[in-house]
């Protein structure tokens, strides 16, 4: 391992603990702090990735996690930033997008084929003759993407969690600090959000003084303060993905997704160092200014041996004084500006000897014979913007530190609406106006010098705080005069050269050239540009390239670089994975009293809306045969079903019965009290959405049940009608506080007997239809009298909280009379012999009661339900359908399936809805749509079943069983 | 001690409260956790930390309708104007105002809600005119979530704003939790921070493994009404 540079170098490590890792198989060592990248490059590796189209070897770029260049695979996990992943013992990392080795990488040969490959190159191949395209999209799917899923990994728990402050400061950096001490001195509570490990943005590793003092005593002295502060949340390692309406932002830290809402924002986001475009400006040991500072400061470790620095502004020459003091070589400093104004950090490094080659730039980073890196640069003289004379000099180098200006972080502004222009004559963006509620400090909206970004940190964070509605007090001082840097007129950074191989953008390899191709395609939007050439469309979402790329399409179309625009800049700005979006999930089940002793009894479960319920009880190896044996329990002697999950709501006030007689189709006014009442509910469309049974429990109350999936929607239709109809009227939804039990068969009475002494269960004393409240064994119960599955029966329900307690009375009670439960298919059977429908599956988005053959449930005098115009109309058009049911015999031909489809010479004429054998009947009995004229009994029926096989079926009269209802009404 | 299965009534959560190691006393005609085998000073800590007890066997009820402010206050509750606001009764009992047409009352964190005994003896349709009778002692699981943690784990399921600064004592908000519609209360305990959560009953098993999902971050664990207790004596 290359010796790391001594203390104060190395800010982020813990020398004292090192850490084992592997990358491509080879076992290395960095120490704690340090991430994948950085204890890599102290390893002298240099390259990290390959290139997603030409397969160039790409290493440290900007090492603060937003490029392409470090993308690798970490374990199962691909596309991790090497330079933002923590290493850790044991790491397992490898490269990605290569055939070979990341060294030697096969498809490196797309490189020479380059000419084969232009821009857009991919929406004009492929496609002629036809009959290759299977052939490519293998090919193509085999090489394209980056990295490699795992999907035997374990799943990772990733949570969320809601945040909400007075002021959130984004960026940690000087003016960020600055910031939110300020909005904390005024009261508010703060949360201060940074990428990095530690606070303090540039500060961590630019150069602000000639001495390089001041950088790091201000960076402690304004963190010192903010972590000193109890107002101020800092979460450090934390993303912010975006803006979003009404200050809402989304953050990442871990594997936990924040949702953050904010009385104000405060972006100080400050710049991000823009790249030079020059000929092979992409081989590893090109990086960029702030990255060498970073190795060096952050990392304690030395960038290369000897360097040149090209720079647009002062920054380079910050960063040539802390490459000496590294101990790093400074071959030249290569200056684009021709007329670059006195500076401290310039006069310090002519006082050390280091040539300044001024309004020259990098004409050509030549590569290694043998190696992936650089072995020299040539520098030319620039004739104009993006000209450069023949004429060149060359250095010999290991590294090549570029600086093409900044440009500012604006991404979450310009989400937020801010108004951002191009100031041409500093070649970079400006902001000209913010939306309320946010506001922006330091580097991001163009302050300039140490004190005038703190100053105007201090000044954003006051104004945060006034607006988020607290006494911030007076407004702060600005910062004091000269310590600003003279803003130097900005300079043309894109040097194309006539053997191409100067990338605008590295993630996909665009070219200035291919750019320059796509614009006289005819693509000179900036939308059109990015599109067609994919420019900024790799993960590092055109953070080092967009503003080139516009550079380029202004100057190729003879317009200003304002007048071209920029593209949108979307959620998220970094990635995010899949993982945070998802989260934890929660999804709601819901459980009745009975729950665990279905489970006791090996019942399979199977959803219901959110509940769950008994499909059946026993080995699902006995499935069909144990859903029989319940029936025939049922019809032979007593069975008992859960029927909790049925909906139940309180209609109660002096307009009740007017109420339920306008929301049902039926005829409720004068209902007697103690007797329910078939109830069917239509749209507003006369389309049938529910039913159930409502009981008149009192002159003011009813109790109405609905369909498990459909109670919600009707509760929401009461108080929606109710709302606009105010009648005196109260509706309450009690599905929850009631549990139900359905006991049914001849010998249910004799079983109810033992349990209920207060309530008369003679057929004489309580008949068919009739409602009743007493006790069932000590449990006060509302018991109705129905025959969904055709046999005497009564439904009780009874408070949820003594739902388990009823069924476990009800099954010793019944033990001497073989009682046994039975779930929901053996009722599905039941009730299918009694011709009974389900609304939901007997019924899709346009039945209509007529076609349902429910006519008997309208009220033909009433003016008025829901849906009744509707209802009428369909009345008077006639049907085009008919629900009836079919029977075939029960052995020798093909049992259809529910959604088979009925056919008559070629066409659709309806379809199956329920379908079953049923024991009792020995035969195949269901329901189905057909055309009206083939509803009449004894009507021969085609269905097309699996495989296309047509079988014949008759149309029968319902109910296929008990056609009197004698058994029902016992 | 008692087995809730040998109680009529019982409480969604027993089986689960079980499996945690709870302890049962008798509450009425409940079986309702008294502690989880711990000593006294560890549960009473562990309720200070991030405590969550199912209260669903203490006595509540619910009225709604348009006279049923007025019915109310006949009936000898005491309660001001303000929606979504608790209000605190001489004898221990808790009326949650829902909206001008619908409150809550809540036993005291004890079980003891003699309010609630003469509300239910008074009620009746024809008495109450237009105040109707909501069942929610059935239709809803009642919880308490407690200790200097509460509000940070709620901030993973519920997206309101229930920071002490932010959400006074005795406010109410109607939100989500966990996905499911719940009314959630602060009613603190002394300095310890408390909230009531109230949901659909059905769902109790769901939420009560949600929040203690969310509270394994804080080391949070079920409490038994003698941690409350504890509390309540410290005031």
């Amino acid at each position: 391992m290359m010796e790391r540079l001594p203390e104060p170098a190395g800010l982020l490590l813990d020398r004292s603990e090192p850490v084992a890792f592997s990358f491509e198989g080879r076992r290395y060592q960095g120490f704690r702090g340090d991430t994948v990248a950085s204890a890599l490059a102290a390893n002298d590796v240099t390259v990290l990735s390959r290139s997603f189209k030409y397969h160039r070897a790409r290493g440290i770029h900007s090492l603060s996690g937003l490029d392409a260049n470090t993308l690798v695979q970490v374990g199962p996990a691909p596309n991790r930033f090497a330079d933002r992943e923590p290493l850790a013992a044991g790491l397992v990392v490898t490269g990605q997008n290569y055939w070979g080795t990341l060294r030697h990488d096969r498809m490196a040969v797309f490189g020479l084929l380059h000419r084969f490959f232009p821009a857009g190159f991919y929406y004009k191949a492929f496609y002629k003759p036809r009959w290759t395209w299977p052939l490519w999209a293998r090919m193509i799917r085999r090489i394209a993407g980056l990295g490699s899923v795992d999907t035997a990994a374990p799943h990772g728990y990733f949570d969320k969690q809601y945040l909400f402050c007075d002021v959130l400061v984004v960026g940690g950096g000087a003016a960020g600090l600055a910031a939110a001490s300020q909005a904390a001195a005024a009261g508010a509570e703060v949360v201060l959000v940074d990428e990095n490990a530690a606070l303090g943005g540039a500060l961590l590793h630019g150069r602000f003084d000639a001495g390089g003092v001041r950088t790091a005593d201000t960076r402690t002295a304004l963190a010192g303060e903010v972590e000193a502060d109890e107002r101020i949340s800092v979460m450090t390692e934390t993303a912010c993905l975006g803006w979003y309406a009404d200050n809402w932002l989304p953050l990442v830290r871990g594997n936990r997704l924040y949702k953050l809402r904010t009385k104000a924002l405060v972006v100080a986001t400050g710049c991000l160092e823009q790249p030079l475009v020059f000929r092979n400006n992409d081989l590893p040991g090109v990086m960029l200014a702030s990255a060498a500072q970073r190795l060096i400061k952050l990392y304690g470790v030395r960038p290369g041996r000897r360097a040149v620095v090209a720079t647009a502004s002062d920054d380079g020459y910050g960063a040539a004084l802390d490459l000496l003091d590294a101990g790093v070589e400074v071959a030249a400093v290569v200056d684009l500006r021709t007329d670059a104004p006195r500076s401290g950090v310039g006069d310090a490094l002519a006082a050390r000897r280091v040539p300044v080659h001024a309004g020259a730039a990098p004409w050509e980073a030549v590569p290694q014979r043998k190696g992936p890196g650089i072995a020299r640069v040539r520098v030319a003289k620039i004739v104009e913007d993006g000209v450069c004379a023949p004429t060149v000099d060359s250095f010999t180098c290991d590294l090549l530190v570029v600086s093409g200006g900044q440009a500012p972080a604006a991404a979450l502004l310009r989400q937020a609406g801010a108004a951002i222009a191009y100031d041409s004559r500093r070649q970079t963006t400006r902001i000209d106006a913010l939306p309320a509620g946010v506001f922006a400090a330091g580097g991001v909206v163009g302050a300039a010098g140490l004190d005038g970004v703190i100053a105007d940190g201090r000044r954003a964070g006051w104004q945060a705080a006034a607006h988020a509605g607290l006494d911030a007090g007076p407004e702060p001082a600005a910062a004091p005069d000269g310590d600003a840097p003279a803003t130097a007129k900005g300079v043309w950074p894109i040097f194309p050269h006539p053997d191409h191989k100067a990338f605008v953008d590295f993630d996909e390899d665009v070219q200035v050239h291919d750019l320059e191709d796509a614009i006289a395609e005819g693509y000179d939007h900036v939308e059109l540009l990015k599109r067609f050439t994919t420019n900024g469309m790799g993960p590092s979402q055109g953070r080092h390239s967009s503003l080139n790329a516009v550079r380029v399409l202004a100057r190729a179309t003879a317009r200003s670089v304002d007048e071209t625009g920029a593209t949108t800049v979307r959620q998220p700005i970094v990635p995010v994975t899949m993982g945070h979006l998802a989260g934890r999930s929660f999804e709601p089940v819901r459980y009745t009293a009975m729950h665990f002793r279905h489970l006791e009894a090996g019942a399979t479960m199977m959803p219901a809306g959110l509940w769950l319920r008994p499909e059946y009880y026993g080995e699902p190896a006995r499935r069909q045969a144990l859903i029989r044996e319940e029936a025939k329990n049922v019809r032979d002697n007593v069975g008992i079903i859960d029927v909790s999950t049925l909906g139940g709501l309180d209609v109660r006030g002096p307009d009740a019965a007017e109420f339920m007689n306008r929301m049902y189709t039926f005829a409720y006014l004068k209902q007697p009290v103690g007797r329910s009442r078939y109830v069917l509910m239509t749209d507003l469309g006369g389309v049938v959405v529910d039913d159930g049974v409502a009981c008149r429990m009192h002159e003011d109350h009813f109790y109405v049940t609905a369909t498990t999936s459909g109670v919600d929607n009707v509760y929401r239709e009461m108080l929606w009608y109710n709302a606009q109809w105010r009648l005196k009227v109260d509706v309450s939804n009690v599905t929850a506080a009631l549990a139900g039990v359905n006991i049914a068969g001849p010998n249910c009475r004799a079983v109810l007997e033992t349990l209920c002494d207060d309530v008369d269960i003679s057929p004489e004393g309580f008949p068919y239809m009739g409602v009743r409240e007493g006790h069932v064994a000590g449990i006060p119960a509302l018991f109705l009298r129905v025959g969904f599955v055709g046999e005497l029966g009564y439904e009780l329900h009874v408070p949820a909280s003594q739902g388990e307690a009823l069924w476990d009375a009800l099954l010793e009670a019944g033990r001497a009379h073989g009682i046994r439960p039975f779930g929901v298919e053996a009722q599905r059977l039941l009730r299918l012999e009694k011709g009974h429908i389900i609304i939901g599956q007997d019924t899709d988005g346009l039945t209509t009661p007529h076609e349902a053959d429910m006519a008997w449930a309208l009220a033909k005098k009433k003016p008025f339900h829901v849906g009744i115009r509707s209802v009428r109309m369909q009345a008077e058009k006639g049907l085009t359908r008919r629900l009836v049911g079919f029977e075939m015999p029960g052995v020798g031909v093909e049992q259809p399936k529910e959604c088979h489809l009925v056919i008559r010479e070629g066409e659709i004429t309806g379809r199956v809805t329920s379908v079953a054998y049923s024991p009792n009947l020995d035969r195949i009995i269901g329901l189905a749509y057909v055309a009206p004229d083939q509803g009449e009994p004894g009507t021969r029926i085609e269905i097309r079943v699996d495989g296309g096989r047509m079988v014949s079926a008759t149309v029968a009269k319902l109910p296929f069983f008990d056609p009197d209802g004698a058994r029902q009404e016992l | 001690m008692t087995a809730p299965a040998e109680q009529t009534r019982r409480s969604p959560l027993y089986r689960a409260l079980a499996e945690d190691g709870a302890r049962f006393e008798a509450l009425g005609d409940h079986a309702v956790a008294r502690d989880f085998g711990r000593d006294a000073a560890d549960e009473a800590a562990r309720a200070e930390a991030l405590g969550l007890a199912d209260l669903t066997p203490l006595p509540r009820v619910g009225f709604k309708g348009w006279n049923a402010g007025p019915w109310l206050a006949q009936a000898g509750a005491e309660m001001g104007e303000a929606s979504n606001r608790a209000y605190p009764q001489a004898d221990g009992t808790r009326i949650a105002r829902l909206a001008p047409g619908e409150a809550l009352v809540l036993a005291d964190r004890a079980g003891r809600g003699p309010l609630i005994e003469s509300l239910r003896q008074a009620w009746s349709m024809a008495e109450a005119d237009g105040c109707f009778h909501v069942a929610r002692q059935e239709t809803s699981c009642w919880l308490l979530l407690t200790g200097a943690h509460a509000a940070g784990m709620l901030a993973k399921v519920c997206a309101v704003d229930l920071r002490p600064g932010s959400f006074a004592a005795d406010s109410i908000a109607q939100t989500n939790v966990a996905r499911l519609n719940a009314i959630v209360i602060r009613g603190d305990i002394g300095a310890v921070p408390a909230f009531d959560l109230l949901a659909d009953s059905a769902s109790a098993v769901y939420l009560w493994g949600a929040l203690l999902d969310a509270m394994a971050e804080h080391d949070g664990a079920p409490i038994g009404l003698a941690a409350i207790g504890a509390l309540l004596e410290r005031g």
